[in-house]
């Protein structure tokens, strides 16, 4: 914002030509400008916070929710994308055999993907911003499809198709999604636009850091970027167990068959005196 | 009322786990199979991944089975030495399955092998026993001579007692070599390390056609194998990929361990001809969900990987 007002500023200096007394005039304005911005940096600069950043996992957890809000320069779209460190994920590869049976024909790796990846706009992705951008921020399924490394693949036409396959199946269990329109908007008192919007968030999404990214856009251009963090964690009994079963293996296991082994006894006993005698 | 589970990674509503573990228990305990061709598809489908799904079936296993096999053993319905050469035959068995598939895998073919083995041993497995079980239910309606069938067993049987280290099996009231055993609980045990499954709905025909044993033992004595093989495959899971959900191990087994005694008091009602008219009715439905599986188009063509 301060880039693009400053450019403006050089511009008008050169309408009026370049003398000095103007020069003076002009950055006496600028830095004005740079105090009133400093004093309330609502007014030029993009804002992003996630309500609910800390999201922790106990027993009775079921999914949670988060929201974004925040403020931005009025007349601007935006874009809030949430998502999880890249990666490399491995999943089995379904085709037909014999031109019959359907049945795992291999594996294919997925490079560079989110475990999870939410996008959300407030106008479809292609009407508001160019494909240039949206392939730079990785914003939208095409743009992430050309950044994913999918491998083995025969061609372009082949890593389409498995990368919709790929969508499809996160958009099953619920950890990939894009969708426009659910971003409220509103002007404030002072001029700003408010954004706000509520997502569920998904219990199949897995403990760790989440990056929420907010774009501001304008003319198909990314023009402003601000990010806030979703932590999820598991706590408690979940915490030691799931910890339990990467750490102390051994032990985890055989705890596993003697708690198994226990319960089987303890009904058998309590049968007996039930009476299944006969 | 939802529970989280930490290795899983998910959430489950806790009326399907223990709602699944009766159901599948009651069929343990009714015919003496661990029940993972069952319950490791349903788990899968709602939601657990695969390679969890499989673990801690495992893991709910040693319990329902701990539970049969003591509701059978209160009636005398094990045969534990018949038990321990099976165990035997079915360990080496095992090891030398581990070392086909790898073989299959480093072939390239091992997925269809795996399904083809799968379907062709369910097929004919549940239609012998269907077959042979109507045959018999009708045979003592109408009290046919039983001749004819003793004529058939001979040949075999003659081999069979040619063999050496012949003992008597008290419980079963038969005498075999201890190598009998020994062979056919190696041959399931590398079928069933091919299959990744525990391997009771081919041992118990195989105890009941081969082995002659009477149908009641049959159950008990398949349970008591079945709890050995399900310990060892609950801890080399939990040990070498971390996959068994002690929660959602818990939770199957709160309806698993009560279902197999249910299944052993119900068992006890019906006859041989019946349960085994009945477990090839299950064995052939599965082969048909199978079957479909396999030639309807998937809704999804990529699925997690197992292992790591």
């Amino acid at each position: 914002m301060h880039i693009h007002l400053h450019s403006l500023m050089i511009h008008y200096a050169r309408l009026f030509g370049n003398t000095r007394f103007l020069g003076t005039l002009i950055l006496m304005l600028v830095f004005s400008l740079f105090q009133l911005a400093n004093a309330k940096p609502a007014s030029a600069m993009l804002t992003a916070r996630a309500n609910h950043d800390h999201i922790t996992i106990d027993f009775f957890y079921h999914g949670s929710s988060v929201s974004v809000k925040g403020e931005s320069d009025p007349n601007v779209d935006l874009v809030i994308k949430l998502t999880s460190p890249e990666g490399h994920q491995v999943l089995k590869q379904k085709g037909k055999v014999a031109g019959l049976l359907w049945m795992n024909v291999g594996q294919l790796k997925f490079e560079n993907t989110p475990n999870f990846y939410a996008v959300y706009s407030t106008k479809k992705l292609d009407e508001m911003l160019s494909k240039e951008e949206q392939e730079k921020y990785v914003i939208g399924y095409p743009a992430l499809a050309k950044h994913v490394e999918v491998t083995p693949v025969a061609n372009e036409e082949e890593k389409a198709k498995w990368f919709d396959e790929f969508v499809k199946y996160k958009e099953e269990s619920r950890v990939y999604t894009s969708s426009f329109g659910k971003i409220e908007t509103k002007m404030n008192a002072q001029g700003q636009q408010e954004y706000f919007i509520l997502t569920d968030w998904p219990y199949q999404a897995a403990p760790g850091d989440y990056v929420v990214a907010v774009y501001a856009v304008k003319n198909g251009k990314v023009v402003e970027q601000a990010e806030s963090k979703v932590n999820v964690e598991q706590v408690g009994v979940v915490k030691t167990l799931a910890t339990m079963a990467k750490n102390s293996a051994a032990f985890y296991g055989l705890l596993s068959i003697g708690i198994a082994l226990g319960a089987g006894f303890g009904v058998g006993l309590v049968f007996r005196k039930g009476g299944g005698s006969h | 009322m939802y529970l989280y589970l930490p290795v899983a990674l998910t959430s489950i509503n806790i009326l399907i786990p223990v709602g699944l573990g009766l159901v599948v228990g009651l069929l343990s305990g009714l015919f003496g199979v661990g029940g993972g061709f069952l319950m490791t598809p349903l788990l899968i489908m709602f939601g657990i991944p695969s390679t969890v799904a499989a673990a801690t079936d495992s893991n709910q296993i040693v319990a329902a089975s701990t539970s049969g096999t003591y509701a059978h053993w209160k009636v005398g319905n094990v045969d534990f030495k018949m038990g321990l050469y099976l165990l035997v035959g079915g360990f080496i068995g095992g090891i030398v399955g581990v070392q086909v598939i790898k073989v299959l895998h480093a072939m390239g073919n091992a997925d269809f092998v795996i399904k083809m083995t799968y379907v062709f041993m369910l097929g004919i497995v549940g239609v012998y026993m269907f077959i042979e079980s109507l045959q018999s239910m009708r045979k003592k309606k109408t009290a046919v001579v039983e001749k004819k069938k003793e004529e058939k067993e001979s040949a075999v049987g003659k081999f069979l007692k040619s063999l050496p280290l012949q003992t008597r099996f008290e419980k079963s009231g038969i005498t075999h070599s201890i190598l009998v055993p020994i062979v056919l609980g190696g041959f399931v045990g590398v079928l069933a390390a091919i299959m990744g499954v525990g391997g009771g709905f081919l041992m118990v025909p195989i105890m009941v056609y081969m082995l002659r044993m009477p149908m009641h033992v049959v159950v008990g004595t398949s349970l008591f194998q079945i709890l050995f093989t399900c310990i060892e495959v609950t801890f080399l899971q939990a040990y070498t990929n971390h996959s068994v959900d002690f929660v959602l191990a818990v939770l199957l087994l709160l309806g698993s361990t009560i279902g197999a005694q249910a299944g052993a008091v119900m068992g006890r009602k019906l006859k041989a001809e019946q349960l085994k008219i009945l477990l090839a009715g299950i064995v052939l439905v599965v082969t048909v969900k199978i079957i479909f599986e396999l030639t309807l188009s998937p809704s999804l063509l990529l699925s997690q990987a197992g292992g790591h």
